[in-house]
């Protein structure tokens, strides 16, 4: 990361590369090579089939939720509804497939509705921070704790249980030695990736990062992009919801804690800036890895899983701190 | 002329909203039940609004400068582990080790905030996970409840003077000391013009990054106390204990009128702001609204107060 000001050097001259693909790209996936050798030296298991596949589960959810956090960072905003719209999900989910609390058993008409509701909540936050111009972390704190209230009212503090046996199958079916839920995370980062590098949605993403007052000029309808990326972010929670519920087999209240923390530490370790415009979902990939591969090598050695949420916080810090560009920010807040 | 006209009349309304807020609330509930209205009641009300207030107090001065602080809940319960685990061996002094953590953590992301030039909520996000994470490692993932000892050493939080509960009276000298604090010293004068405007403050020589780094001392540290307080009244304490007091915490703030903004705001403003809060809690639970539910109804208050006071012409471009 600490390339990226002779990248740019290199980049206003006469280098055809897109900007998304520069070489700052690459201080991540650096980063994560060097892990995976370190652990792997300390405990050979690490490069066993078996933890692959426990990495790839562990990974699946984070993967999902940073694809949607990425779109909303790269527009320079925050999204911290995360855990309230994917417990929604979840919960939601939890009670129209087939389960052990009514008699509902719709199926995959179930995970339409839940990707409606979450692209809804998504929509209302973008309405509310547009419209009413409300900042994104205020307007996404409030809508965070709606959403799991909720949840928490539609439950009434119970669980639901998840007998439909699709569902429990996202978790427990295998394709090539992988769950299917592995398989639909990659295939939500494909389709993430062709909305950020091969749309005109992609395009005005990156431009209002890069310069929102620009992008306004040149006649980019801003809020309406904005409201359509909060939008699309709702669905990818609502995806990690489902994700969520079909890993535990359950929906409760309680599914989204301490989510948000690492979703926002996979975008902002695989190099995503805050301040937006650089970075992208290929880069929250890397960051997802990094948070897992750190997280196996903590508990192949035997550290407690309570330490990890202090060693994520601290890798937002120094993340956070290596990737900011100071020139471009002379007030903090 | 006639803007202008208009401009004072909104800030007037503005500037009293909350209050009436308040009046119109309690009469509302007086008049559906009227035992709320009675001395024991109110009093109940004031050592039930106690925490909320200080917890605020707080975070009021990180707003006050345009940042948020997003860490003190997970600061509050940390000092109600440090206080559980502690209060035996050191006594009175576990209540100090307790408050003292919090200002060094405050100091500590007040720098991450300042010198690495991280954006305040992120920092304190951070910061917020690796005091949560000391919690649940010191406490070893559960709920310590407190003996008898310590119990007697906690009479301050929870016992009585000439039938004032004592949670009330250090209420009421945390809001002097923040009052005179935020209006009559230079650190005070220096946060509102740094949050009325960073540039010009920073021109006409106001060091910036110090007050800065104070007010998150501050915040960490009446954080720190809450919890303190919290673990006295409840006689436990758990890395959880105050998990759900970020949001109402940040709603008190806002829907006293102070504004996100930074720049306008009193701990005044805060105090009508805690107790609306606390208010609106004896309300839903009177109509009988799941204590979770009623997240739903403080998110919605939060986003709206938010949209009432903030102040747009600073920020052009909301993000």
């Amino acid at each position: 990361m600490s390339l990226d000001t002779s990248a740019s050097a290199t980049d206003s001259g006469a280098t055809p590369r897109p900007r998304r693909w520069r070489i700052a790209s690459w201080a991540p996936v650096i980063v994560l090579v060097a892990l995976c050798i370190i652990i792997g030296l300390i405990n050979p298991n690490f490069f066993s089939f078996g933890n692959f596949v426990r990495m790839s589960q562990t990974a699946m959810i984070p993967l999902v939720l940073g694809l949607g956090a990425t779109f909303i960072i790269l527009m320079g905003s925050i999204d911290l509804s995360v855990e309230g719209i994917l417990t929604l999900g979840a919960v939601i989910l939890s009670m129209l497939v087939l389960n052990g609390a009514n008699a509902n058993d719709l199926g995959i008409f179930g995970i339409f509705i839940v990707l409606a509701v979450g692209a809804s909540v998504g929509f209302i936050n973008g309405v509310i921070h547009v419209r009413l111009k409300v900042p994104s972390f205020m307007t996404t704190l409030g809508v965070w704790f709606i959403g799991v209230g909720v949840a928490n009212a539609l439950l009434g503090g119970m669980a639901t249980r998840i007998n439909s046996p699709m569902i429990r199958g996202l978790a427990i079916d295998r394709f090539l030695g992988f769950p299917w839920g592995v398989w639909l995370a990659l295939l939500c980062f494909v389709i993430a990736l062709v909305i950020q590098n091969y749309t005109r949605l992609g395009r005005y993403i990156y431009a209002l990062g890069g310069g929102e007052e620009l992008a306004e000029l040149s006649g980019i309808p801003v809020g309406r992009v904005r409201i359509m990326t909060f939008t699309l972010a709702g669905i990818f929670y609502a995806v990690g919801g489902i994700l969520a519920a079909a890993q535990l087999g359950l929906g409760n209240a309680q599914i989204g804690n301490g989510r948000l923390f690492t979703t926002i530490t996979a975008v902002v370790v695989g190099g995503t800036a805050l301040t937006g415009g650089r970075g992208g979902v290929h880069q929250t990939l890397i960051g997802v890895l990094i948070v897992v591969v750190l997280n196996n090598g903590m508990v192949l050695m035997g550290v407690k899983p309570s330490v990890q949420i202090g060693v994520q916080g601290l890798m937002i810090i120094a993340a956070v701190a290596l990737s900011i560009d100071r020139k471009l920010i002379r007030i903090v807040k | 002329m006639n803007a202008l006209v208009e401009k004072i009349g909104a800030d007037r309304i503005r500037q009293w909203l909350p209050l009436a807020t308040l009046v119109i609330l309690v009469v509302a509930i007086g008049i559906v039940e009227p035992t709320f209205l009675q001395p024991a009641s109110l009093l109940q009300l004031a050592s039930d609004t106690a925490v909320l207030f200080i917890l605020a107090t707080g975070v009021t001065f990180v707003i006050m400068l345009g940042g948020i602080d997003l860490s003190i809940q997970s600061m509050a319960s940390l000092a109600s582990v440090i206080v559980a685990l502690t209060i035996t061996r050191l006594g009175y002094g576990s209540f100090v080790l307790a408050v003292a953590v919090g200002a060094l953590a405050g100091l500590l992301s007040g720098l991450a905030h300042v010198k690495l030039r991280i954006p305040s909520f992120i920092a304190t996000l951070a910061a917020g996970g690796v005091l949560f994470s000391t919690a649940l490692v010191i406490s070893g993932e559960r709920s310590i409840t407190m003996g008898d000892s310590a119990r007697a050493l906690q009479e301050w939080i929870t016992g009585t003077v000439f039938g004032i509960p004592n949670v009330v009276i250090v209420g009421l000298i945390v809001l002097a000391i923040a009052h005179t604090l935020q209006s009559k010293t230079r650190f005070g004068r220096y946060s509102a013009a740094i949050g009325a405007g960073e540039p010009a403050a920073y021109a006409s020589g106001v060091k910036v990054d110090r007050q800065k780094i104070f007010a998150f001392i501050l915040s960490s540290g009446f954080a720190a106390l809450a919890g303190v307080i919290l673990a006295g009244r409840l006689s436990s304490g758990s890395p959880t204990l105050a998990a759900e007091l970020l949001l109402p915490s940040i709603a008190a703030v806002v829907v006293g009128g102070t504004a996100i903004t930074g720049g306008v705001g009193s701990i005044w403003r805060t105090l009508v702001g805690a107790l609306i809060i606390s208010v609106v809690r004896i309300g839903m639970t009177f109509l009988g609204v799941n204590i979770f539910a009623q997240n739903i109804v403080f998110g919605a208050v939060l986003i709206l107060a938010v949209a009432i006071t903030i102040d747009r012409s600073k920020i052009p471009i909301v993000k």
